[in-house]
This record gives structure tokens, sequence and C-alpha cells, in this order.
């Protein structure tokens, strides 16, 4: 099922998506729109397809040889599956940051330079420099390392190393960012500033996040989607999921009757 | 409950001392190999010389001087007699055996440095010879007791003069042992590995790329993968049957003769064979490395929109360099001391000229050793030795190379 919200035309819209690993459908008709200035919480149980339907928003399931995809994803109306889609241009629109940190071991600065310079986004070593700054403050990291720029991003507590990704992934000017659980493996002070940060960025890009703790989706996002089985059991603003779902399946995932 | 505690600590020990023991049994062997032949080969990186007195103009050997800048000034010394002159002055100084102390190729000496100050022809001077082999064993302690007692006659003289051989490091292959040298058969395995390095390196670290990252994985890339897997385990001497089949083998396709495609005995077609020998093993090395780099680092940079070609020269190669770098280096210590398959393709030629080329004809460390050892002359005993010394020298050199470029690439995570 899906909800339509205004306005009419959508960041990205998804069409009856299915996905299939081999036999096992893990994704079923689901159907769902995001918007610009918004956070979207895909909330669900373990294996309910929430993290694999995430990763069809920019085509990471292409990696895996027998994951099937079916129906469509629009980003500013154009088919991402589509034949002429290229996935790279597609993945330097739209960005992800994974459940665990995962920098590349080189220095701090070379992973938030990483992305701009294979896209050529940077004409000189000055303007390179530029984007680093301005990437690592809107992450919010410029003050913990503008000194050690070289340190190896590897180096940096759990925390920092998932803002230098969120960095890394800001510094190709995504319009979207796919998040899949990006504080399941923090403390919870890490978890506060990256929730923060989430909050900070809502104004920039659209921002979908993938969480099984529900008090976070409550907190960061304005649209909850919860999935179960592999089915979108329910869109909505994020206050009227938490406060006054519509179907019995959310009532009983939010209260923790399963999940 | 004590009993068992008991028993467990008894076994602990046991361990310890049997993996001990197992240690200090491989030192003791490494250290006697490494003894025995440096006790036997450090003979072989030593000359010994014979202070030989001489006067030419006094023996009437006469050559004309202006002949001594031509290029025919190595004919003429030896047409005007001086291996004739060397030999007299060696029995005049030396007693009535004085010819056989002095090695054959002594003359040559006395003619190098005729060349370099003919005022030589004119006046009394004193030559530093090789010695002869049968001299040089007597003073190893191993002639006849009349050999001896002229080596210690001679020694007493201060006749006898010991020195660096930089001859065995500078010169190639010969009939006699006190002449041989390493160099041709060294540089001919440095140009056969730089040759197996140049196609094995490439072309092994492609393919585990390829397999690793791009082939699907269906029937046909488990085929490939068992086949790579007993490649790496057929005896090497089949590679120098094949490297002889195809690269100096002819073929006879209507009624035209094709091939050979490479030259014989040339480090040339001996490196494209090890390099058959040892793609494998490289193979198999580099496509564990590529799988232990954590597929999270090619998530993060094909999340950001690295194609699949930049994921693997930027991330994953850089990572798992050091891993393919040590399989590169076993592989190439194994063609290094590889003897067998080069036997097969020629290269065990008597070759008394070091390669000037990959096309020339050469022979390498270990065929060299190989046919040293099957020599007659007890004089090659101790090249032989002397010779294992500098393929060791090499393999470590190599392998701490190796070791440099490892650490260089290693990622501190």
């Amino acid at each position: 099922m899906s909800t339509a919200f205004t306005p009419v035309s959508h960041k990205m819209s998804a069409r009856d998506v299915s996905v299939a690993y081999g036999d096992n459908q893990a994704v079923k008709n689901v159907s769902i729109d995001i918007d610009m200035d918004k956070v979207t919480a895909f909330i669900g149980p373990s294996g309910c397809g929430k993290s694999t339907f995430l990763r069809t928003l920019n085509r990471m399931n292409d990696t895996i040889p027998s994951a099937r995809v079916t129906g469509e994803i629009l980003l500013d109306g154009e088919n991402i599956y589509s034949a002429d889609m290229d996935v790279v241009q597609l993945r330097a629109r739209v960005g992800m940051v994974f459940q665990k940190p995962n920098p590349f071991p080189k220095s701090i600065f070379e992973n938030v330079a990483y992305g701009p310079r294979i896209h050529g986004l940077a004409t000189s070593r000055a303007d390179l420099e530029a984007i680093v700054e301005r990437s690592l403050k809107r992450a919010g990291l410029w003050e913990e390392v503008k000194d050690r720029l070289s340190d190896s991003g590897t180096a940096l507590s759990g925390g920092q190393q998932q803002r230098l990704c969120i960095a890394r992934a800001i510094a190709v000017d995504p319009e979207v960012i796919l998040m899949d659980e990006p504080a399941s493996a923090l403390d919870p002070i890490a978890t506060a500033k990256i929730e923060e940060l989430i909050h900070e960025l809502r104004g920039r890009y659209a921002i979908v996040i993938v969480t099984h703790n529900m008090q976070q989706a409550a907190r960061v996002s304005q649209r909850t989607a919860f999935f179960h089985l592999g089915q979108l059991v329910e869109y909505g603003e994020t206050d009227n999921i938490f406060t006054a779902p519509r179907q019995e399946r959310t009532k009983d995932y939010i209260t923790g009757r399963y999940g | 409950m004590q009993r068992r505690i008991r028993r467990r600590y008894a076994a602990e020990r046991r361990f310890r001392v049997l993996g001990a023991g197992a240690v200090i049994l491989s030192a003791a062997f490494l250290g006697f190999l490494l003894f025995t032949m440096v006790a036997q080969g450090w003979r072989g990186f030593t000359t010994t010389e014979l202070a030989l007195p001489i006067d030419l103009h006094a023996a009437g050997f006469h050559v004309e001087r202006a002949r001594l800048n031509t290029p025919a000034a190595d004919l003429a010394l030896a047409s005007a007699g001086l291996e004739d002159a060397v030999e007299n002055a060696a029995t005049s100084a030396f007693g009535p055996d004085g010819a056989t102390l002095i090695a054959p190729s002594a003359w040559t000496v006395l003619r190098a440095a005729v060349k370099r100050d003919p005022a030589i022809l004119e006046r009394r001077t004193v030559v530093r010879v090789p010695a002869s082999t049968a001299f040089d064993r007597a003073l190893a302690g191993e002639g006849t007791p009349a050999m001896k007692a002229t080596v210690a006659r001679l020694q007493r003289a201060g006749m006898v003069v010991r020195g660096f051989n930089w001859t065995f490091l500078s010169e190639s292959d010969s009939t006699d042992p006190v002449a041989v040298g390493i160099w041709g058969a060294l540089k001919g395995s440095l140009l056969t590995m730089a040759i197996t390095f140049l196609i094995a390196f490439p072309v092994g670290v492609l393919s585990a790329i390829y397999l690793e990252e791009y082939a699907p994985k269906n029937r046909w890339t488990d085929l490939i993968e068992v086949s790579i897997n007993n490649l790496a385990a057929v005896p090497s001497i089949i590679f120098g049957l094949l490297g002889l089949a195809v690269f100096l083998g002819t073929w006879e396709i209507g009624g035209r003769v094709f091939g050979p495609m490479l030259p014989r005995s040339a480090p040339l077609v001996g490196g494209v064979t090890l390099a058959l020998m040892i793609m494998p093993v490289i193979v198999i090395a580099s496509r564990n490395a590529i799988k232990g780099v954590p597929p999270s680092i090619r998530d993060a940079a094909l999340g950001i929109g690295a194609s699949p070609i930049q994921v693997v020269f930027h991330h994953v190669l850089p990572l798992a360099m050091p891993g393919i770098l040590t399989g590169t280096i076993i592989g190439m210590a194994r063609a290094l001391g590889e003897t067998a398959p080069l036997l097969l393709i020629g290269m065990r030629a008597f070759i008394v000229t070091p390669p000037d080329g990959v096309t020339d004809p050469a022979t390498v460390l270990p065929v060299q050793i190989f046919l040293w050892s099957d020599e007659v002359s007890r004089g090659f005993v101790e090249k032989t030795s002397a010779a294992i010394l500098v393929l060791l020298a090499v393999l470590l050199a190599m392998n701490g190379l190796a070791i440099y470029l490892r650490n260089k690439f290693e990622t501190r995570w």
C-alpha cells in the first residue's frame, strides 16, 4: 500500500518494487514516496526487508548476483533501473552510510576527498580542500579533526568514524542520503551526535534512515514506514504512526508485542 | 578434579616441549646446512696466486712494440711464444715441475700485463699468476705428498699469495676450476627472473582480480579454480616439457615449417617457462589476499559512486598487495631455485660469456651448481658450495626486498 503526500513531484518514488534473492522474496510490492527536506525512517523487525529495500534505492543490490529487482524506482521522475541510467552517477546522487562505520584505511582527508576526486568535482587542490572542510563541518567533525587531517581515518573512535563516513557521503553533493542503521554500532553519546547531525542535514538532502530503534525513528524522522515480512504495512507522518497507527500490525510492533 | 587439572597442565607442558623441540630440530638442520656450505664454500671466494719472477728480455722473447696497440696484439704475443716463456719462467723459479704449479691460463695474465705496460718486455719483473688446481688443492691439504712438499717450500719462500677471488664474481664458466666465475650464471638468473616476473605477476594478479571480482560463480569458474589448484602441484619438469614443445618446437602446417617461437637456451624462453610454472601460485595467493579485503570497503567505495574498476584499483588491490607480494615472492623463490625445467629447454649449456640480453644463450645459478657438482675435478667442489652461497644470497636479497615492500604497503587498521 502507499500513501501520497503533497507536493506531487516527489524526490524518489518506488512503484510495486519487489526484491527476490533466488527463491526468497525479501521485499513484496512496495510503493513509497520520499521527499526533500524530510527524514524518512524505515522501521520493522529483523529480516523484514527494510535494509534490502533501502539498498534498491541506489542499486547497491546490484553487487549481489542472486538479487532480482522488479517494479520501478523513480529519481526525479527517471527510472533508476532503466538501461540508460548510469549506476555510478546514480550513487553519486543517492549516497549511502552503512551500519558499520567503514572508513577507507587512508587519511581523514583522503577519505573525504576520494568521492570529489573520482567525480572530478574539484578543479584545484584549494578547491578540494574547501570541499573537504565544508563536508567535515557539515558532518560536525571539523573541530575534532582539523589538526590531524593526515591521520588515518581508522584511528578515530567509532562515532567519529561514522561521522567521517557521513562527511564522505556528502562530499559528492548527493540529493538523497540513505542510512542503514547508522548508529546501531555506536554508544549512546555517539548515537546522540549522529541524530543531532541528521537533524542538521535535513534541510539539504532527502534522508532515508533504517533503524530498529523505535525511539530513534520517533526522534529523528518526520515520516515513518513500517515494514513487516517484506511488505510495507504502513507509511505516514511519524507522529501519527506512533500515536495513532491505523494498522493492527503496526500497533503491535510499536507497543512491543513482537520485534 | 585435581587429577584432571594436573593432567591438563602435563599435556600443556608436553605440547610445549614438543613444539620447542621441533623448532630446535629445524634450526639445527638449517645451521648444519649453512655451516657445511660456508665451510666448503669460503675457499671458492679466495684465490691462490704465485709470485712469478720473469725476465722476458733475457729469455729471448721478442715482439714488435708497434703491434701491441693493434687488435692483433693477442695473436702477436701468442705466436711469439709467450705461453712457453711463462712456463719456462715457472720452471726456473719454482723447480722442475714448475709448469704444473701455475694455471693453464696463467700466461693470459702476463699477456694483459704486457699490453698494459710494454716496459715489462725489457726488464725483470714479478707477476702474480693464478696457481694450478693441483697446487690449490694441495694447499687445501688434498694433494700428493710431493705436491704438498712443493707448496710448503714455496710458502716458506713467500711466493704464495692468497686473496679475494674477484674473478669468481666477474667471470663465467670455464673448464678450469681456478678460472671459473659465477657472474654469467648470476646474470642469466637475474634476466630470467625479470622475464618471469614481468609475465607471471601482471597475468597472475589480473587473473585473480577477474576471478574474484568479476567472474560469475558457476561450473566453469569452479572448473578453472580446480585446474589452477592442480597446476600449482604439477611437477616442474612437466613445465619444462611444455616449454620445450611450445616455445622451441616446430610445426609443419601445409608444407611450411613454423617455429621455434623463441631462441634456445635463452633467458627469454626460461623466463616464460618459469612464469607458466609459478603463475598458479601467484593466482592462488592473490585470490586469497583479495578475498581477505573486507566487503565493507567495497561497499563504501561503491556507495559514493566508484566504478567497479576504481573499487579494485583504488581500494581492493592496495589492501591485498601485502598478500599478493608474499605469494609472488614464494613463487619467484621457487623459480629462482628451479633446475629441472631449464635443463629441458637447453639452459644447461657451457656458457663462457655472460648473456648481453634475454635472447643470448645463458645458464642460471641452480643449473650452474648442478653442472659444477657433476665435474670430476676436485676444485669444483668448493666452487659448487660457493655458487650455492651466491644463490642463497640472491634469495635472501629477494626476500628482503619483498618484506620491505610488504611493510610499505601494509595498512594499519
